[in-house]
């Protein structure tokens, strides 16, 4: 019970330095980038769900990101709608294209399904070239802000940070009641899941339409951050970058993939050396992790520990508790 | 009449004919074992129940309706759960987690409401928490049920993947060679919970080589060889049939 205290209060302290940033942020540079890491973390936590829950190894999200992106520029930029409501349409459009993604993908074998999620994302980027009367070509389009008092940048912030704190909560719910066992059933063991009921295809669907929707609004709150978009906003190093914070961070964990995003798009900008490096940093650091943490960062204290204690390793004699057993096994229906 | 059946069934894998022309019926509140020498169908049958493999000939049926257009899922759904011969657990779950997956055959909760946390969600979960606890104490593994599961030893294993699937609340259980790699004591603790489990009224297949185990707690038992039934009765009858003696106990 006291980890347990310890947690909320840790929780409790993460979220007031988020909610106050604003105020201790060196300057509007940092405000950017932590508005950035908000727009990206609504799609990957989304993604997370698919990769690090299903353990679907989606690496062309960032078409998705796309989708939501050129979506939110025609309908609030082009047409004028109004910018939440253009949001709120980017999460469907997204939630669309990711049903028409993961209908005819989601049967594949792992390696197969990662080839469709590629071609996936560079149809969308030769797509966003080829439709110059909707997206602006190569030339891009600009993409119009949030009403007063999100024009700001503490204003969008917060918005961002709204949004993230939401589309979190949505996950982690999913990640601790009975979906959340389901689909690491699906990860780990497709057998012992077809075989506890776990319907494989459906819930993969699912929660890949759920990924779709928020890359679609993480995308929309992404384009209206950069206020400017082009093809090339939208390369394919960027869907791997998502999938990398995630397997960074550490699967089946929600805490993980979100420690991943903030490292990996802050410290290129913090170490100015590591811009320099470009990919190369994401090769590095995703090659240090497997290799050295393959729990993934967001474990690395509980490892740690583990390794230092040792698992207390006892033998114990497995002694059925028969009428404990007899009297469950004789429970009429108990379910909700 | 109620019952898991297999009737009549061939199984061919290329040339080779796995089952040919078996049958076998499932009853409620019995432990019916399932006999034979290595290669003789025994898997290939229970994999059949259990909807792994479609029948090349023959059918299987529930209480009389028949199975063999339904997936592996839709017949978990109907009641029909099993364990493996290879442990098939979650490892990064605990003990608690890994039983609770069996629960999903009662998980009403869907996507959406799981997601806002709805009442729904959060009642089912109490219960599937609450049920699963005592299928893990039930089975002996409540010292253990908050370990990690990749963390478990061999028996302790076997004694979770039968919790998981009682957690199912089936009407039937098929276990494959449940006593594999078990101590005597432990074969002794693991009789107890099968006779634990029929007299709640679950039919009980048991695909085991340990023959002593399987006349001491079967009420009928059936005898494969090279994938055709050489015999079928009481355990008595089994055992002194020359045939069986022949192909499977020696002399």
């Amino acid at each position: 019970m006291s980890t347990n205290a310890r947690n909320l209060a840790l929780a409790a302290a993460g979220a007031l330095a988020l909610l106050t940033l604003p105020y201790w942020a060196k300057d509007l540079y940092w405000l950017h980038l932590a508005t950035l890491i908000g727009a990206y973390w609504i799609l990957i936590a989304g993604l997370n769900l698919v990769t690090g829950y299903a353990g679907q190894l989606s690496i062309g999200h960032v078409g998705l990101l796309a989708v939501g992106a050129y979506g939110f520029a025609i309908l609030a930029g082009t047409h004028g709608l109004d910018p939440f409501l253009s949001l709120l349409l980017c999460g469907a459009l997204g939630g669309i294209a990711g049903l028409l993604l993961g209908l005819p993908s989601l049967r594949l074998p792992g390696f197969y399904f990662a080839m469709a999620t590629m071609a996936f994302a560079l149809i969308v980027t030769e797509l966003s070239l080829a439709l110059g009367g909707l997206t602006g070509g190569g030339t891009g389009l600009s993409v119009p802000g949030f009403p007063s008092p999100m024009n700001s940048p503490w204003g969008y912030y917060w918005l961002v940070l709204a949004v993230a704190a939401g589309v979190t909560w949505l996950t982690w719910n999913v990640a601790r009641f009975m979906w959340g066992r389901a689909l690491i059933a699906i990860r780990d063991s497709e057998v012992a899941a077809a075989s506890a009921g776990i319907g494989l295809f459906r819930l993969k669907l699912t929660v890949f339409v759920f990924s779709g929707i928020t890359a679609g609004i993480g995308g929309g709150l992404f384009a209206s951050l950069q206020s400017y978009i082009t093809p090339d906003t939208f390369v394919f190093e960027i869907g791997l970058f998502f999938f990398v914070c995630i397997i960074i961070g550490g699967r089946g964990t929600i805490l993980g993939p979100f420690i991943g995003t903030v490292i990996l798009t802050a410290l290129p900008e913090i170490v100015a050396p590591l811009a320099k490096l470009g990919a190369f940093f994401y090769g590095l650091m995703l090659l240090i992790v497997v290799l050295l943490i393959p729990e993934g960062v967001g474990r690395l204290v509980e490892v740690l520990i583990r390794r230092f204690r040792g698992e207390p390793h006892r033998s114990h004699e497995v002694k059925p508790d028969l009428p404990r057993l007899a009297s469950v096994l004789a429970r009429k229906e108990d379910a909700a | 009449m109620s019952a898991l059946e297999a009737v009549s069934v061939t199984k061919r894998f290329g040339g080779l004919v796995a089952l040919s022309d078996v049958s076998l019926d499932l009853r409620p509140g019995e432990v019916h074992g399932l006999i034979g020498p290595n290669g003789s169908g025994k898997t290939t049958l229970l994999n059949m129940l259990s909807g792994y493999y479609r029948p090349d000939g023959g059918r299987t049926s529930l209480d009389g309706e028949e199975l063999d257009a339904l997936s592996v899922q839709r017949r978990a759904r109907l009641g029909i759960a099993r364990t493996f011969q290879k442990p098939r657990l979650l490892p990064a779950l605990s003990v608690l987690d890994n039983a609770m997956l069996g629960c999903w055959r009662d998980t009403r909760a869907g996507f959406v409401e799981t997601a806002f946390a709805l009442p729904r969600a959060r009642r089912e979960e109490k219960a599937f928490r609450d049920r699963a606890i005592e299928l893990v104490h039930g089975v002996g593994l409540g010292h253990a049920l908050t370990r990690s599961a990749g963390l478990l030893e061999h028996a302790e294993q076997r004694f979770l993947e039968i919790a998981r699937a009682l957690a199912a609340r089936p009407r039937f259980l098929l276990l494959d060679e449940p006593a594999g790699g078990l101590t005597g004591a432990e074969i002794e603790h693991l009789g107890r919970i099968v006779g634990t489990v029929r007299e709640s009224g679950i039919g009980v297949l048991l695909v085991e080589h340990h023959t002593d185990f399987v006349f001491r707690i079967c009420g009928r038992v059936t005898t494969l060889d090279r994938g055709r039934l050489i015999k079928h009765g009481t355990p008595d009858e089994v055992r002194r049939d020359p045939e069986v003696v022949r192909v499977y106990l020696g002399a």
